[in-house]
């Protein structure tokens, strides 16, 4: 089944241009793009159940920023459409408001209404207490593309530190890979499911104070409303298996420190969450009765926990997650003007083998970081996550250069090792890849 | 620094007649070449940074600074976005230099609209790639290092103090800076950096200087040449402002997000 999210937005991007070209006749208007090229190579470790899918896959990505500012830099309006055509896979092929915001500066506050984009935390491996937009699945497997967020800010710079208020009037669905895509789990989605009888349009609200004091940097937020996470599970109906994605109502509160000494910089972030249903990730595990069949849904929707707690789904629970750790950095090693980090990074879920598809129950992150501080402002991050119940781990290596001014080089390598046991990664052990995305800035 | 013991130094500077320790004539003329750059408010200047290397290709950035005085013990704020290249564009790095201890720096980086804190520790790394260390773009406090007259000296033909001046911090790249400084305007035009073997590592010549609002001097060009890897940065400032009412509220962890 497809969603229409995506037609949806496109629509709004269309719209919001015209509107904008048609407001806007000042000549200050300032105008970016950045177009991507990406090539991906997959390399199966054996014969999987992408066996038939294609080895190499091209795709296009297409950002422009359009910003004016007016009132002495006062207010401005930023208007950033995102649109993505990919040669494999529909879904990937898609289109998004990333921002389209109005920003005004007062004296003693600062407010943004519109589409935007924030980002909570300090960790490297987990973004935890991260939760205002919602990730663009089918983007980037580090989860770090997301989706534009409708949002009312408010902003006030004080001196016991920054306090940012926010209501979310509109909820965005996580996007995923299409069935024979490459990286999914090879199912259809059925329609999103919400706790909420007000489903994407439940009005979220969220805050978060953050302060400083000499090396010490803190945070803390809460979260009330639709879970950006969905809990899913696969779905037995009378057209076939299908991935069920559930998305309930939570309440978070999340805690963020870093702490920065000499060559250290020591980081933590925590979160409480409750309202998420606890379950495996069962792929048809529904009853083998096959009393489960497509009318089921409506079920589903009409009431937030019916007889399907044999897939496992249940009541929302709460729980803890944790992500803990450190970045030393060794400057001008080898007495050269390189830089060395050294990241070491623990992520930990209470519900262990219950947590939801893609969190880390227990895992740690192992990485280093090259800095060339050369002109291409070179860089280079390989790491290891190690899951040390499971025993099984995923390679990546990240490096970024620049050819000349305008045109950016990427390279991203992943190779996936998962172990039979944990269920959600072993779908990938066929989906080693190598990456390069070439960024034009026009 | 108590301002009677100030007042009494220079006195005492302007006498030969009075023996005054090296040491108490370096941080003298450190104070005065201070004295003469207040009272300036704010400032506004695009900066152009050209790296050449060893074969002398040569790559630019190009960067926005703003600047905002430190009112009594507190020290200067300033506000750095960067316009190219253009993959960097956005980019901004805020900084709370304080006097008695390390500065406070942020960066934002606009495609993940994260602001990370830098390390102090950092600031003896290159500066975007340049041969200017974070440490040598800062705001030069008075309190950041120990001063020694050394002598006097010509350079192009204007009288200098040559002045050595070592670093209180210890995430400093270096032992010790020596730094040509005209009698006149106390102005420095040049100086010379010498790293953690005390090997003479870079040379910095400021040039081209122009007098703005009839006090402030400026250099049009900063020049720094690394003798170790023969690779240069040149620094040319353009459209300088002075006093053109920049606010607090433009020098914050907020406004870093917002820069354009």
């Amino acid at each position: 089944m497809k969603r229409v999210s995506n037609i949806n937005i496109n629509k709004v991007a269309f719209i919001s241009a015209a509107l904008l070209s048609a407001t806007i006749v000042q000549a200050d208007i300032a105008i970016d793009s950045q177009l991507d090229y990406e090539v991906t190579g997959y390399f199966a470790d054996s014969a999987g159940q992408n066996q038939e899918t294609q080895r190499v896959n091209n795709s296009l990505a297409l950002e422009v920023e359009v910003f004016n500012s007016w009132n002495d830099g006062d207010e401005s309006l930023t208007f950033k459409p995102f649109y993505r055509i990919d040669e494999m896979d529909d879904e990937r092929s898609h289109g998004d408001v990333r921002e389209l915001i109005w920003n005004k500066v007062a004296d003693d506050y600062e407010l943004k209404i519109g589409v935007g984009k924030v980002f909570w935390g300090v960790t490297e491996s987990a973004h935890l207490v991260d939760v205002v937009n919602q990730t663009d699945g089918v983007e980037s497997l580090d989860g770090e593309e997301k989706l534009g967020q409708p949002m009312v800010q408010v902003l006030l710079e004080r001196e016991w530190g920054n306090l940012d208020l926010f209501v979310l009037p509109y909820f965005r669905e996580r996007t995923f890979a299409g069935k024979d895509a490459r990286l999914s789990a090879g199912l259809d989605y059925a329609d999103a499911v919400y706790e909420s009888s007000a489903e994407e349009k439940h009005v979220d609200v969220a805050a978060r104070w953050s302060h400083y004091w000499e090396d010490l940097e803190y945070g803390v937020s809460l979260f009330h409303g639709t879970s950006r996470d969905p809990f899913q599970t696969g779905l037995l109906t009378a057209d076939g298996p299908e991935m069920f994605t559930y998305y309930a109502q939570i309440t978070q509160l999340g805690i963020e420190l870093q702490y920065l000494n000499e060559g250290w910089a020591w980081k933590f972030e925590g979160i409480h969450r409750d309202g998420m249903p606890e379950g495996t990730v069962t792929i048809l595990a529904a009853d083998p009765s096959g009393s489960l069949n497509t009318d089921c849904l409506t079920c589903v929707a009409s009431n937030p926990y019916p007889g399907l707690d044999h897939t496992g789904v249940g009541e929302g629970k709460s729980y803890f997650a944790t992500a803990a750790g450190f970045e030393y950095t060794q400057v001008g090693i080898f007495e050269s003007r390189m830089d060395l980090g050294w990241v070491a990074e623990h992520i930990y879920d209470s519900r262990q083998e219950n947590a939801s598809v893609g969190a880390f129950e227990h895992d740690v992150l192992l990485a280093n970081r090259w800095v060339a501080n050369d002109e291409a402002d070179s860089e280079l991050l390989v790491g290891v996550i190690y899951d040390y119940e499971y025993e099984d781990y995923s390679l990546s290596i990240e490096g970024n250069t620049r050819l000349f001014d305008g045109l950016s080089f990427e390279i991203e390598a992943r190779v996936f090792s998962p172990s039979r046991d944990n269920v959600t990664q072993y779908s990938l052990r066929d989906e080693d890849l190598v990456k390069m995305t070439f960024s034009y800035y026009l | 620094m108590n301002k009677i013991i100030t007042a009494a130094l220079l006195i005492f500077l302007g006498s030969s007649a009075f023996a005054l320790t090296p040491q108490e004539q370096g941080l003298a003329i450190a104070i005065e070449g201070d004295k003469r750059g207040e009272g300036y408010e704010d400032s506004k200047v695009n900066l152009k940074m050209v790296l050449i290397d060893k074969k002398g290709r040569e790559s630019a950035r190009d960067m926005r600074v703003k600047g905002l005085e430190g009112v009594g013990e507190e020290g200067d704020k300033s506000l750095m976005i960067f316009d190219t290249p253009r993959d960097q564009k956005g980019v901004a790095m805020l900084t709370f230099t304080h006097k008695a201890k390390s500065d406070d720096q942020w960066l934002f980086l606009p495609a993940l609209k994260r602001v990370k804190k830098i390390s102090s520790r950092n600031k003896s790394g290159p500066f975007v790639g340049s041969e200017f260390a974070f440490e040598d773009i800062s705001s030069q406090e008075v309190e950041k290092y120990t001063y020694k007259y050394l002598r006097d000296e010509t350079l192009d033909g204007m009288d200098c103090f040559v002045l050595e001046r070592i670093p209180t911090d210890k995430y400093s790249g270096y032992t010790k800076q020596i730094s040509w400084i005209d009698k006149a305007e106390y102005r420095a035009l040049k100086v010379e950096y010498y790293d953690r073997k005390k090997t003479l590592l870079k040379t910095l010549l400021n040039k081209d200087f122009k007098q703005y609002l009839d006090k402030y001097w400026r250099p049009a060009l900063s020049e720094m040449v690394n003798h170790q890897t023969g690779k240069s940065t040149r620094l040319i400032y353009e459209d300088y402002s002075f006093q053109v009412g920049l606010k607090g509220k433009e020098f914050t962890k907020n406004s870093l997000k917002r820069a354009k």
